[in-house]
């Protein structure tokens, strides 16, 4: 009756964005973070555009630009031989893009909250930027980095609109749980809803309620 | 030798220093508040770096040469060998006071021993705790601690005892004449407080609106500068040894090239300190009285007699190889025929004692 597919690809896909989002993240959060350069706001604004557009919209660009005449398409095509559009990869490529500003913010935030003068007084004691950046930035980001990895993961597990413009709701490959939800109440299913929905709702809350007493044992540590 | 050279563009207006220090002991750097103290300091330690607000630069320490405009040397602030103790101390708050003075011993081929640096700072009992435990005065020691710990050739003290209370402040500084007796690390410290200076300084650089506009030993640039003291008249500074304790009378005997008494407690024998004397409290005779209240008179030979912003004759004389000032009336003068070359003798009290 529950079929376990559409779990697990959620959670791969969570899995993969969030560890892709760091990769990417962490170093345009410190560039962020640490610039004067005033392409700053810009880039600020463009990694913020999926905290207000519906994700139809960005879903819908997403479509064009994932299809093998697409700008990613196009590149994509010298890497594989496999179409991006409907495929799980495009689903991660999405969803990095997506859950981009819940990623890059607190880590921009907390490294932000690290200042400048701490590191200044790294400097002066001969740690230059990178054993500064590895032993004091990165310790004191750490609360940082958990909100970010949670938020990141969760917002990727709550995925609707993207997913459903350019998933394509293939079984086992790009099926995922907020739209088996939707397309069993599409057709009343509504236990079979309710199944996944219960389970979405006590994973959410079990995975902030953890970070949040997390946050609470850091803070009282830093 | 210590070279400094910065012509640089501030917000407000262009930094324009050109100094050099001793490279030994403890350099002052005075000046009111946003006279640009803390900006040399930032150039000095490659903390600021705006590509297009320097002019020119040149910095050595010693013949390594630290900036250098001309030749386009800018050595990156972590391999200047510059330590720095901020008025903020900027402990790492994620480590313990162990880890926090080891960073720096970590990352350079230090020849000191923190064993010893750890007792005489008296951090032992610290070394588990994080900042946040400690309280503002041991917060700066273990900043300097930290600070030494990493062999710098110079030392930066930015107005460390600046945010700490009356106590921590007479606490630390003990600590600060400590690293110049014992380390002899060169060190420029930045402060407002006149007091500190008279105590701490063996040079120093008085700087306005960005500029340095004068320097010199500390005994000098007193009697030069009147206004660094503070003081109404002229002001000097006496260096002295102890060399007796008189308990019963609560005197203490000193040598400053003459024996001199002064009234202070808590004093031990050998023991260095700095006398500050106004000018004005210092008077002359031609020979020693025989019944006056006041303990010392030594001889002295008149060295300059100018006259001073009030009318008032301003008499330098040597006391054995140190100066002292005297403000005397014209008519005294004239009556006890001072003039320049001139064997005297001279009574004051002693009681400004700043260490």
């Amino acid at each position: 009756m529950i079929e376990l597919s559409p779990i697990l690809v959620t959670l791969k896909l969570a899995t993969y964005t969030t560890i892709i989002l760091l990769i990417i993240g962490t170093p345009l959060a410190w560039w962020l973070a640490s610039t004067s350069s005033k392409f700053k706001v810009i880039i600020e604004s463009v990694v913020a555009l999926p905290l207000v557009l519906p994700p139809t919209v960005l879903g819908f660009y997403l479509l064009l630009a994932l299809s093998p005449d697409g700008f990613i398409g196009q590149i994509w095509s010298y890497v594989s031989s496999t179409p991006l559009s409907f495929s799980f990869t495009g689903l991660v490529i999405g969803s990095v893009i997506y859950s981009m500003p819940f990623v890059v913010q607190p880590l921009q935030a907390s490294f932000e909250m690290v200042g400048k003068p701490i590191q200044q007084a790294a400097y002066t004691l001969g740690a230059n930027s990178f054993d500064t950046f590895r032993n004091i930035v990165l310790p004191l980001s750490s609360r940082g980095f958990l909100v970010a990895i949670t938020l990141g993961f969760a917002h990727t597990v709550g995925e609707f609109g993207v997913v459903l413009m350019i998933g394509g709701n293939i079984p086992e490959v790009t099926q995922v749980l907020s739209i088996i939800i939707y397309d069993h109440v599409e057709v009343l299913e509504y236990t079979q809803a309710h199944y996944y929905s219960i389970g979405l709702l006590v994973f959410s809350f079990v995975i902030l309620f953890l970070t949040y007493s997390l946050n609470r044992k850091l803070m009282v540590r830093i | 030798m210590i070279e400094v050279n910065y012509k640089y563009k501030l917000k407000n207006f262009l930094l324009d220093v050109s100094f050099t220090m001793p490279e030994s002991g403890i350099t002052v750097l005075f000046g009111p508040s946003g006279s640009g103290k803390t900006s040399v300091l930032n150039l000095m330690s490659g903390l600021i770096n705006k590509k297009n607000a320097e002019i020119n630069s040149k910095f050595i320490i010693n013949n390594r040469v630290i900036d250098d405009s001309i030749n386009g040397v800018k050595l990156e602030p972590w391999v200047r060998k510059i330590a720095y103790v901020f008025q903020d101390h900027r402990l790492f708050p994620h480590m313990t006071t162990k880890d926090n003075i080891l960073f720096g011993y970590k990352r350079c081929e230090s020849k000191l021993n923190p064993e010893e640096l750890i007792e005489k700072f008296k951090i032992k009992e610290l070394l588990e705790q994080f900042p946040e435990q400690l309280s503002g005065g041991q917060k700066q020691r273990v900043s300097m601690v930290r600070a030494l710990l990493s062999q710098p050739e110079l030392l930066i003290l930015d107005e460390p005892l600046a945010a700490l209370d009356y106590k921590s402040r007479q606490e630390l500084l003990p600590y600060i004449e400590c690293i110049h007796k014992e380390l002899d690390i060169p060190m420029i410290y930045v402060s407002h407080d006149i007091k500190e200076v008279l105590r701490l300084a063996n040079y120093i650089l008085i700087m306005d609106k960005g500029m340095v506009v004068d320097q010199g030993d500390i005994a000098d640039l007193c009697i030069s500068q009147p206004l660094l003291t503070q003081e109404e008249g002229a002001s000097f500074i006496l260096e002295a040894t102890v060399t007796q304790i008189v308990e019963e009378d609560k005197l203490v005997e000193l040598d400053c090239g003459e024996k001199i008494l002064i009234t202070a407690e808590n004093m031990q024998p050998n023991q260095k300190i700095r006398l500050l004397i106004h000018a004005r409290d210092v008077s002359l005779c031609l020979s020693p009285p025989q019944n006056s209240s006041i303990l010392n008179c030594v001889p002295i030979r008149i060295d300059d007699v100018e006259t001073d912003a009030n009318g008032k004759l301003r008499v330098l004389a040597k006391i054995g190889k140190q100066t002292l000032v005297s403000l005397i009336s014209h008519r005294s003068a004239r009556q006890l025929k001072v003039e320049k070359g001139r064997d005297m003798y001279a009574q004051f009290k002693a009681t400004a004692m700043i260490k």
